[in-house]
């Protein structure tokens, strides 16, 4: 096969078949955008999403009424809809980015110019990802009057609607990887559905599952108020002058050391949004009035993002073996966050991501050794 | 003829998908200057010699040499030379004729002005100006084809690989593609039409390489193809004087059964003979109404070779 030895070979003119990486790009994003603009689906997508968000809104806002917090739990209650949404619109704008060129008869066409595997997958995926984005900016109008309402701080805004364009843009790229691997669109449509799931489900559980794993007999040292043994009378009501007092007790119990297994839960992608923002934590006031048996002020109420954070803390902190009198009378003590763990989600994510473009990026590169059963390249 | 710096040589080339072998062993050569045809039988394994031309296949054993470059080793080198029109379709809807061509341009590396001229002059090579504008969605079959043909000559490469490009063209259409690719070849550059219309190849090629069940198992000039033997087909009135004039000249024949009129089949060695039996016909005052070859040179190559068409 080598030429070596044939001195009249004439040598390439490297300059010329090297396309700048973003002009390429650029070229194959621009393909793509006109005919997603010039066809009929996105647009009702993004009406159907319009609607949807809307009534999930309104619904919202009149369940929540005049609660406190209402701004925050709103805002948190679109973050959550609008990640569940992308989750499931980003994949099926993505997921037969190649093979669906493929079964047109476009891709062999593009192939055989100058473009490289890695600039046609790159263009792939910024298509998707910017077309999943105008998802995300049909939800604005919502986004903002969510934060009109007041109770929500610009920085914990901008870093929730920055780690859903970014968890769409890994959702994008798992399926732009999937699209370039499997033969038929249909099946890797349904491939990415799955490994989303994998993630925003999956590892919920076997998180769970996991929980069995790392039970553990621990003393669990458990405290209340009552009242002393004596100051009761006769009918079994306290007498009047009684004193509460911090009373107690400890058992042994099986308890899950979830602190180990907390990872599993990383990759999740609602993990990931609700541990990277910095929600600002209300100072819950301790229960220092205690002794009569309430509460004062707010109660801590989160939205369903910052629940989902305030849970994967208290799992990272794993079982309270101690409870105080206080904790006992305080309601729900807002957890500080300890070591983030959205990195390392996001990491794992993009592992994957990163993987499947990869192995998709090898199988673009043609001329091509060898082919999957049954396809044809042109 | 062909050399190192330009047109095709491939030389005992094979290629298997699984346990299919598509291409055995083929050896081939389309000289710069000339339009090479590719000719064989559906499954012969012409489109998979094309792809490994067009450098998106590895051939498993043997070389390949695309205006002097290397298709594997030096794919870009090969892909910036060479145009490609394959068998399928592949059209993207929503994007004017004029669109993709500047996509494609655009993906060859060429400057946004250059590629626009280049495009209207290629939308006018092959008549589609007028569509110039309009979704792809909206050309018929033919149109789409030239559409494709003209997309293949975007970055005016050394090289055109054609796989089956008057498939779906009109007679107006097929006259303007033979044209076309004359004039393609007289400015020097490697032409390469696969196709199993011969008689519109008869017209087109300069030579012709026949592969039948992957293996190439003739290459000919189509001057080699007019002289060899060849069938011509007589009618006369009455066809009796015919036939007892042709069996007292010692001619053998026999009467074409797949025919809607009566006709007498025979072979010849040569045009010269050919022009002997017909003189000698009119001279024997027989009504010779026709007389004339009974198919193209390519295709009497194409019957003779034993080819199996299962």
């Amino acid at each position: 096969m080598s030429t070596v030895t044939e001195p009249s070979t004439p040598q390439p003119v490297r300059s010329s078949t090297v396309l700048p990486f973003w002009s390429a790009v650029r070229t194959i994003f621009v393909l793509e955008m006109k005919q997603r603009l010039r066809g009929k689906g996105w647009y009702w997508m993004l009406g159907i999403w319009f609607v949807v968000i809307g009534f999930i809104f309104v619904l919202g806002t009149g369940v929540i009424g005049t609660m406190e917090n209402q701004g925050g739990i709103l805002f948190d209650l679109i973050v959550g809809f609008v990640l569940l949404f992308g989750l499931l619109v980003a994949p099926g704008l993505s997921a037969n980015a190649i093979n669906g060129d493929r079964a047109g008869g476009t891709l062999a066409i593009l192939q055989v110019t100058l473009i490289t595997p890695g600039q046609l997958l790159a263009g792939k995926w910024l298509a998707s990802w910017v077309g999943s984005l105008a998802f995300l900016i049909l939800s604005c109008p919502f986004i903002f009057w969510a934060l009109a309402l007041g109770g929500v701080n610009v920085q914990e805004a901008l870093v929730s609607l920055l780690m859903l364009a970014v968890e769409l843009g890994v959702a994008c790229a798992i399926g732009v990887g999937v699209s370039s691997l499997a033969t038929r669109p249909l099946f890797s449509i349904v491939s990415t559905y799955m490994l989303v799931a994998l993630l925003a489900v999956g590892t919920v559980i076997v998180f769970g599952l996991s929980t069995l794993l790392v039970m553990e007999e621990q003393t669990v040292r458990s405290s209340y108020y009552t009242y002393p043994e004596g100051s009761f009378d006769s009918s079994g009501a306290p007498a009047p002058d009684a004193e509460m007092e911090c009373v107690s007790q400890t058992n042994i119990y099986e308890v899950p050391n979830t602190q180990y297994i907390t990872w599993i839960l990383a990759a999740n992608p609602f993990v990931v949004v609700a541990d990277a923002v910095p929600y600002s934590l209300p100072d819950v006031p301790r229960g220092n009035g205690a002794a009569m048996g309430y509460v004062e002020g707010p109660y801590y109420s989160p939205g369903v993002m910052e629940t989902i954070s305030q849970g994967v803390r208290s799992a990272q902190a794993g079982p309270d073996l101690e409870m105080t009198c206080e904790e006992s009378m305080g309601g729900r003590q807002p957890l500080p966050q300890g070591v983030p763990i959205w990195p390392l989600g996001l990491g794992i994510q993009l592992l994957l991501a990163g993987a499947l473009l990869l192995i998709g990026r090898r199988k673009l590169t043609m001329p091509a050794k060898r082919l999957a059963q049954g396809t044809r390249i042109a | 003829m062909t050399n190192e710096f330009g047109g095709i040589v491939v030389e005992g080339v094979a290629r298997s998908f699984g346990s299919v072998q598509a291409v055995r062993d083929i050896d081939f050569e389309a000289p710069p200057g000339e339009v090479t045809a590719l000719i064989g039988p559906n499954g012969s394994g012409k489109t998979t010699l094309m792809l490994m031309l067009a450098s998106l296949l590895a051939p498993d054993l043997g070389t390949v040499r695309v205006a002097g470059f290397d298709p594997v080793t030096q794919a870009a080198e090969v892909r910036r030379r060479v145009g490609w029109m394959p068998d399928t379709l592949g059209v993207w809807d929503s994007l004017t004729a004029l669109e993709v061509l500047k996509t494609l341009g655009a993906l060859y590396g060429m400057e946004p002005a250059a590629c626009a001229r280049r495009a209207d002059d290629v939308l006018e090579a092959v008549s589609l100006t007028e569509f110039g504008r309009q979704p792809a969605r909206v050309l018929s079959r033919g149109q789409q084809q030239r559409l494709s043909l003209a997309r293949a000559l975007i970055h005016d490469p050394e090289v055109l690989l054609l796989d089956e490009p008057a498939s779906g063209l009109d007679p107006g259409s097929r006259v303007e593609l033979r044209s076309l690719l004359r004039s393609l070849a007289a400015e020097g550059k490697t032409v390469v039409v696969s196709s199993h219309v011969l008689s519109e190849l008869d017209e087109i090629a300069d030579r012709a390489v026949f592969v039948s069940r992957g293996q190439s198992v003739k290459s000919q000039t189509l001057d080699e193809a007019g002289s060899q033997m060849r069938r011509y087909y007589l009618q006369a009135e009455p066809m009796s004087a015919l036939a007892e004039a042709l069996q007292s000249y010692g001619v053998r024949f026999e009467v074409r059964g797949d025919s809607r009129r009566e006709e007498f089949l025979v072979q010849l060695g040569s045009t010269a003979e050919a022009s002997w039996l017909l003189r000698t016909l009119v001279m024997g005052d027989v009504v010779v109404t026709a007389f004339a070859p009974a198919g193209g040179a390519l295709e009497e190559t194409y019957m003779s070779l034993d080819t199996d068409r299962r």
